[in-house]
């Protein structure tokens, strides 16, 4: 075991099962050094949340185990809600109170004496900039004004450790960008080690630390920003094409051509992967090898992805009739090319040649969007495709958080 | 896991209740509005055609019987609220906090209790000033008594408020929570007609309802008169069952409120 002074957050096999079936966080193990930012990326669903509700002793673990600020967080679980803060998704402020009564009565929860509330108050509306309006009820604060008091409540007791679940969520950008300015200053001035959640990829790059992606309740990737996108190496290269069909098409032509690294579909119609990795989830098949018929992130492997990210992913088989199943919904083509500048002439004609319409050709270096994709075999952001998917597994969860019992 | 009471997070609840109780006026002008009317329409009108009960005057004897209406709407709604708490958030905060759920309820419950009485004692304030009880040295001290029973009344319906909002995660209950709970616990209360005039089938489901004894003892502490069947220890039996009441919901509530999911 590594020693706790410098590591703030371990965590050990952690495990989350709703209702005997979802098992919404899978076996995580991680470690989290003092006054690092890491981030949980990952879309909505994917366990950032129960995860962090488990370290904030909101939640029991079905099991594994994990220690926050030195404290194991179902045994001592009162240690570990006095070293931590926690700014919840949604917002959890009292709107009929004001914002100086808000933090009042967080301080008082956490028994600090009226000297040290009035003192830490008046630090905290500083930095978050919101003393002048400080005596005004909630209620008539702007969402990025709230969400900036709930980040102030949340460091008032000084935690050793902050949560924040999706800090930015429906922010506009200049708001965002203030809150990521907030945060920064906040790890750097008060050494805070942060934990935060979101689904905004260029969040979690101008802000962390280190990055853990986490699909499925489980970790697919976990180092920092740079790395990741270091080990795509090479440029990307999206093609976009007139007709989906044509996809199939050209893509075995790509693969026969040594300079493509990888051949990656994007946008594609998430439905089928996402309900067939779902009805995994459920039978709690996720753990192992047990995952195989039906489930491609439609990249058609040549084995080129470097050898670490290789091993993080879940799923390793590929199914090309699921392939071709998949590719009906899709318009678009990821390339990762060595010196792709150079190469896009090549692409084009080898397109051209086998008669596919192309729509539009874009080159870039690898983002964390690719990574991500690379990684979980779908876009982050796309998520229209399985969106009936998502609102039943809202519900699923919700349905199963219900009949839970914790304190 | 076992946290111990804290009495600092009963406070803080508490006095969130009563910023929240203070800040919404509007609320507060309604309910002592409504009654008002209650009082001056059937204190006064149904009076005329009635007379009196025993030997009180009919909007004396209406009197008691309103105060505990502002009662009993105020704490189960009051304990109810908890679901607003659930649904938009603010229980999450406090449930994260490094205090037990059982100061939290406790506090909730004591805060639910202390604005309700408030209300009550507006009211009783509100009778008085209309008449309705005689102005006698020995009404000092009744309505001083009037001031705790109205705390040991509410602290139960609140209770019972929270058992309810802990259990269901719907607003829209609140319609049925209203005609098939608070209204007939107001209206077998006997606020409106003493229990020795009514067929036998109501008698017993008056008897077991608990406002029927807060209702009771409210009178008795402001009018010093009691309900004949009940005997001349009739103030100590309705004392005894709110007691027990109060104990049941306040047990059944916190039960409920800590296997609640936020």
């Amino acid at each position: 075991m590594s020693s706790a002074k410098t590591d703030t957050i371990e965590v050990s096999g952690l495990t989350k099962v709703f209702n005997g079936k979802v098992r919404a966080v899978d076996t995580i193990s991680f470690i989290v050094k003092g006054g690092e930012i890491l981030g949980f990326l990952g879309p909505n669903g994917a366990g950032k949340t129960t995860t962090l509700n488990m370290l904030s002793t909101l939640l029991k673990p079905t099991s594994g185990t994990a220690t926050v600020n030195g404290h194991d967080i179902v045994e001592e679980s009162d240690a570990v809600r006095r070293s931590i803060g926690y700014v919840f998704q949604d917002p959890t402020l009292d709107i009929e109170l004001t914002g100086r009564e808000n933090l009042d009565f967080h301080g008082r929860l956490y028994n600090l004496n009226r000297n040290l509330r009035k003192q830490r108050i008046k630090e905290m509306l500083e930095i978050v900039q919101l003393t002048d309006r400080a005596d005004n009820l909630v209620k008539t604060y702007s969402g990025g004004m709230k969400r900036r008091l709930e980040i102030a409540r949340g460091l008032l007791h000084h935690p050793k450790v902050l949560f924040l679940d999706e800090p930015t969520l429906g922010l506009d950008p200049q708001t965002r960008h203030s809150i990521w300015e907030h945060i920064q200053r906040l790890n750097q001035e008060k050494k805070i080690t942060i934990i935060l959640t979101t689904h905004y990829t260029e969040e979690a790059d101008h802000l962390c630390d280190r990055i853990l992606i986490i699909d499925f309740g489980k970790i697919v990737a976990l180092d920092t920003p740079d790395k990741l996108k270091a080990q795509l190496e090479g440029d990307v290269v999206s093609l976009t094409f007139k007709a989906p069909e044509m996809i199939p098409k050209v893509h075995p032509l790509f693969e026969k051509k040594k300079w493509i690294r990888r051949v990656h579909l994007l946008s594609v119609d998430d439905n089928q992967a996402t309900t067939n990795r779902m009805m995994n989830m459920m039978h709690g098949m996720a753990a192992g090898s047990g995952m195989t018929g039906g489930i491609n992130h439609g990249s058609t492997g040549r084995s080129r992805m470097p050898k670490h990210l290789e091993k993080m992913q879940p799923h390793g088989s590929i199914n090309q009739n699921s392939f071709s199943n998949q590719a009906l919904g899709s318009k678009r083509l990821n390339l990762l090319v060595d010196d792709g500048g150079h190469r896009i002439p090549s692409i084009v004609k080898l397109v051209d040649e086998a008669g596919v319409a192309l729509e539009s050709v874009e080159l870039h270096k690898p983002t964390l969007d690719d990574v991500f994709i690379s990684v979980t075999g779908r876009n982050i952001r796309d998520q229209r495709g399985s969106f009936m998917e998502m609102v039943r597994r809202h519900r699923i969860m919700r349905q199963a958080r219900g009949r839970q019992t914790h304190g | 896991m076992v946290q111990p009471l804290s009495g600092q997070a009963i406070y803080v609840v508490l006095l969130r209740e009563l910023k929240r109780y203070w800040r919404a006026k509007a609320r507060i002008i309604s309910s002592v509005a409504q009654s008002f009317f209650f009082l001056a329409i059937f204190g006064l009108g149904l009076g005329g055609f009635i007379g009196g009960v025993g030997k009180v005057s009919y909007l004396s004897y209406l009197a008691p019987g309103i105060i505990c209406m502002g009662l009993l709407f105020g704490s189960v709604f009051s304990g109810v609220s908890v679901i607003f708490d659930r649904q938009f958030g603010f229980m999450k905060e406090m449930l994260v906090a490094p205090v037990s759920r059982t100061s939290i309820i406790l506090g909730k419950i004591l805060g639910g209790a202390v604005t309700a009485s408030i209300q009550g004692i507006i009211l009783m304030a509100v009778a008085g000033i209309m008449g309705a009880f005689t102005p006698t040295p020995a009404l000092a001290f009744g309505a001083l008594a009037a001031i705790g029973v109205m705390l040991l009344i509410t602290t139960g319906f609140v209770g019972l408020g929270v058992a309810i909002g802990s259990t269901l995660n719907d607003f829209h209950a609140f319609q049925l929570l209203s005609t098939f709970v608070i209204w007939p616990l107001f209206m077998l209360s006997g606020a409106f007609f003493p229990i020795d005039a009514v067929p036998l089938p109501l008698q017993v489901a008056m008897l077991f309802d608990p406002m029927f004894y807060g209702v009771e003892l409210l009178r008795w502490c402001l009018l010093g008169v009691g309900t004949p069947m009940l005997g001349p220890f009739g103030w100590l039996i309705s004392l005894g069952v709110l007691t027990g009441f109060n104990a049941l919901m306040i047990g059944i509530g916190t039960y409920l409120f800590s296997r609640a999911q936020v």
